[in-house]
């Protein structure tokens, strides 16, 4: 943990035990040490999982880990129960993963909040059920809408249900402690967390609209959604442009704005649900006045007509918008001597600023500040 | 029933939010029993009612029938006030003097013309947690663009790393910045509380939906800053391991997602498909993904996803069937976690509600009461929070500034 990054801020006086080290508990824990929590990484002799995702750095470590456990410390643990370690006695909140402990009882007896997050919930049939942030998007029914009609639906990558999950968890955990604080809750808690429920965010009202006999139609095509169309991301004379024209304003607007105004006033498209089903018919001309402008020159044109466009930068591209650079949305991670870019705090608390960025603690770095059960 | 107070209970959010990210964020803390008082008007009710509202809407209360409406605003009250009118703004400050957070996601310039922007309302309350979604964050040269949750995924690159190099940027929801903002909406509001309580102290607080996705990104922002490439997209093949992929199964558009990580997954699925014998390790795997692909394929042809799924999973497999909408209603990991909640709700009957994702007891959080109608709680605030008399709230109704009706721009 870096001297400079020191107990100050939001939650200087919270201090969370991480045990499991999945990526949903860092980012949980991630969140509190963001605005100045002490974060404790409980971590085994091999370190925990994160060490080892990619992307790595040149000297081998592990960037992804270095993203989600910034102003941290690390403490190798060497008790047999988490009770029996110095780091727990002041901790506020123990996170953990039940996949990912010690032993299975090594949270026995330590009388201290709690918060497990688990693929599927602790209980329920597929609570001892292999998990990954796959299965969640297809349990979730996320998957089932993206890609073409004849499949097969796409995986979406990287670890977004976990990120989500561990969002939640942040939610759950720290309403609770709210509560504790506020004297709606007098005991310790023990929080279930469950990275499916959590990313069913996206599809509940899928669920909802299947009772109330509107199911959403089956996946009807890359970047096709209902309810509306236009909606998409098409390629310009230059780069991608993200359209999305909902109310019968946006579409005039759109119409305009692509020299297209002989579709703007005809009655079948005056509704979103119209458009999408005339689709077909629509895209060939969308495609073609597309590709005589650039997508920069059509969207700020767009948005000055208050429609939704929007450029779609790639990775490359995502650290010169100006938008996004001058609010600091990517701040400097130092592992060891080695430096990169990551996403910063996606919230900004004006008058208690989170920390941007900051250094990742080497395993075992703070073994000697809880030092009674170590050289 | 456990009569114990609920977490949030004794605090208050004013709600001018609408749409799906801002309700979402507040309807977290509705969840969690923080009181939410959502304020529209009936000129500018919450757009998420309907988008393309007509007078036969209007006459067929569709303002009350919207699922994703009903959806991000159970457990909160509902209050209409004409922001337009010197008096609405007035009873909206005296309801923010009593209040602990204001929450809103209108575009940059609106909340300004009105004078209800973060000066003026902390003059109503200095301790005052005021939180803004705008699409974009509330800084910046793009601070007053518009935007969809689709927008929002669209402005984050994270198109750029989803499905086949040979198809276009992909998105993966038709509103997928919502419920990222929403949740991260959630966690800003109960971080300032957090500080407010220990405090005393208000403050402004600033969240772009946009950058809520950048953690969702992450994977693809670190390898282009450490390595300086653009990350390939693979569609569903994946970088490290094999198999890994979406596989048919019988029955009309049925998957099920096999992931295979380590060898004792990879021995127990050649366990179950003889036909894997010829492969060898990991290396071999991804030389050959497209032949292994297939053999599988043939396997999960035979038999239900669901099957496919408890089958793998028997053997410790990380498997899963692809749910739909109409699945979701039926599947048993929620359904045995009580996750749809159902309740009566007027003009529409009984309807499935979602819960929180997180629990303290074996069952969810409660969700106490359906979305509110459209003003049916202006007695109870106007009369009972702001201490008027039945006849000023009359009065307020004659004059327009309050009602329980939509009304459509001419």
């Amino acid at each position: 943990m870096t001297e400079n990054s020191s107990a100050s801020g939001v939650f200087q006086d919270l201090t969370i035990v991480d045990v499991s080290g999945s990526v949903a508990t860092s980012y949980a824990a991630k969140l509190f040490a963001d605005y100045g929590a002490l974060v404790i990484n409980m971590e085994s002799a091999e370190g925990f999982p994160t060490r080892g995702l990619k992307p790595l750095l040149p000297s081998g470590e592990s960037a992804m880990h270095g993203y989600l456990h910034t102003n941290k410390q690390s403490v190798v643990g060497c008790q047999t129960y988490l009770r029996d370690e110095q780091a727990i006695v002041n901790a506020d909140l123990v996170i953990y993963d039940p996949n990912h402990l010690p032993r299975p009882d090594y949270l026995a007896d330590i009388e201290r909040n709690t918060c497990a997050i688990s693929w599927y919930g602790l209980t329920g049939p597929y609570a001892a059920m292999q998990g990954s942030d796959a299965t969640v998007h297809a349990l979730s029914g996320l998957m089932r809408g993206i890609g073409t009609p004849e499949g097969p639906p796409i995986i979406p990558p990287g670890y977004q249900a976990q990120i989500i999950g561990g969002l939640s968890a942040f939610n759950g955990a720290l309403g609770h402690l709210l509560a504790i604080s506020l004297g709606n809750l007098n005991s310790v808690f023990q929080l279930d967390a469950s990275i499916l429920e959590a990313n069913m965010c996206f599809t509940d009202l899928a669920a909802i609209n299947a009772y109330n006999d509107n199911p959403l139609p089956p996946r009807m095509g890359i970047n096709r959604f209902p309810p509306t169309y236009p909606l998409g991301i098409w390629p310009c004379k230059d780069g991608w442009l993200g359209v999305t024209a909902l109310t019968p304003g946006q579409w005039k607007a759109f119409c305009k704005l692509l020299d297209m105004e002989h579709f703007a006033e005809v009655e079948l498209f005056q509704s979103s649900v119209s458009r999408l089903e005339s689709s077909d018919l629509l895209e060939p001309e969308i495609l073609q006045a597309l590709s005589q402008h650039s997508a920069e020159e059509l969207f700020y044109k767009g948005q000055a007509m208050r429609i939704p466009l929007a450029r779609v930068p790639t990775m490359e591209e995502l650290f010169e918008v100006d938008q996004y650079s001058s609010r600091n949305a990517f701040s400097t991670v130092t592992v060891g001597e080695e430096t990169f870019s990551a996403p910063s705090t996606p919230f900004r608390l004006f008058a208690t600023p989170p920390h941007f960025g900051g250094t990742v603690a080497d395993l075992g770095a703070d073994n000697h500040r809880w030092s009674t059960t170590h050289e | 029933m456990n009569s114990a107070p609920l977490p949030l209970s004794g605090l208050r959010i004013i709600d001018l939010t609408m749409g799906w990210a801002g309700p979402l964020a507040t309807r977290n803390l509705a969840d969690l029993g923080a009181e939410v008082i959502k304020v529209e008007s009936c000129k500018r009710f919450d757009w998420w009612r309907s988008w393309e509202a007509t007078p036969e809407w209007v006459a067929d209360n569709g303002a009350e029938k919207s699922p994703q409406y009903l959806s991000v605003n159970r457990n909160k009250l509902d209050i209409t006030l004409d922001l337009e009118h010197p008096t609405g703004r007035e009873l909206l400050l005296n309801l923010v003097a009593t209040a602990n957070a204001l929450v809103e996601n209108y575009s940059g310039s609106v909340l300004p013309k009105l004078g209800l922007d973060y000066p003026n309302l902390v003059k109503a309350n200095p301790e005052l947690v005021m939180v803004s979604m705008p699409a974009f964050g509330s800084t910046g040269p793009w601070s007053e663009f518009r935007a969809y949750g689709s927008t929002v995924e669209h402005s984050s690159g994270l198109p750029h790393l989803v499905g086949d190099p040979d198809q276009p940027p992909t998105m993966q929801h038709v509103a997928f910045g919502d419920a990222v903002g929403g949740l991260n909406g959630t966690a800003a509001i109960l971080t300032a509380l957090w500080h407010q309580k220990q405090s005393g102290k208000g403050q402004f607080v600033d969240l772009s939906q946009v950058e809520c996705l950048f953690p969702l990104a992450a994977h693809g922002v670190l390898h282009q800053s450490v390595t300086g490439q653009a990350p390939q997209r693979t569609g569903n093949a994946h970088p490290e391991f094999a198999p890994y992929g979406v596989y048919p199964c019988s029955g009309d558009d049925a998957w099920v997602v096999i992931e295979v990580t380590d060898e004792n997954q990879w021995q127990a699925l050649q366990g179950l498909i003889p036909d894997l014998a010829d492969f060898s390790d990991l290396t071999d795997r991804r030389h050959r993904r497209e032949s292994l692909d297939t053999i599988i394929a043939q396997w999960t042809r035979e038999q239900s996803a669901d099957m496919a799924m408890q089958t793998l999973q028997s053997q410790n497999i990380t498997a899963a069937k692809l749910n739909n909408g109409h699945d979701l209603l039926h599947e048993p990991q929620l359904e045995s976690r009580g996750y749809l909640q159902w309740l009566e709700r007027d003009h529409v009957g009984l309807q499935p509600n979602a819960s929180a994702p997180f629990r303290t007891d074996s069952e969810p959080m409660p969700i106490r009461h359906p979305a509110p109608t459209l003003g049916q709680d202006n007695d109870y605030v106007l009369e009972e929070i702001l201490g008027l008399s039945a006849d000023e709230v009359s009065a307020l109704e004659r004059q327009g500034v309050i009602g329980t009706k939509p009304e459509l721009a001419n």
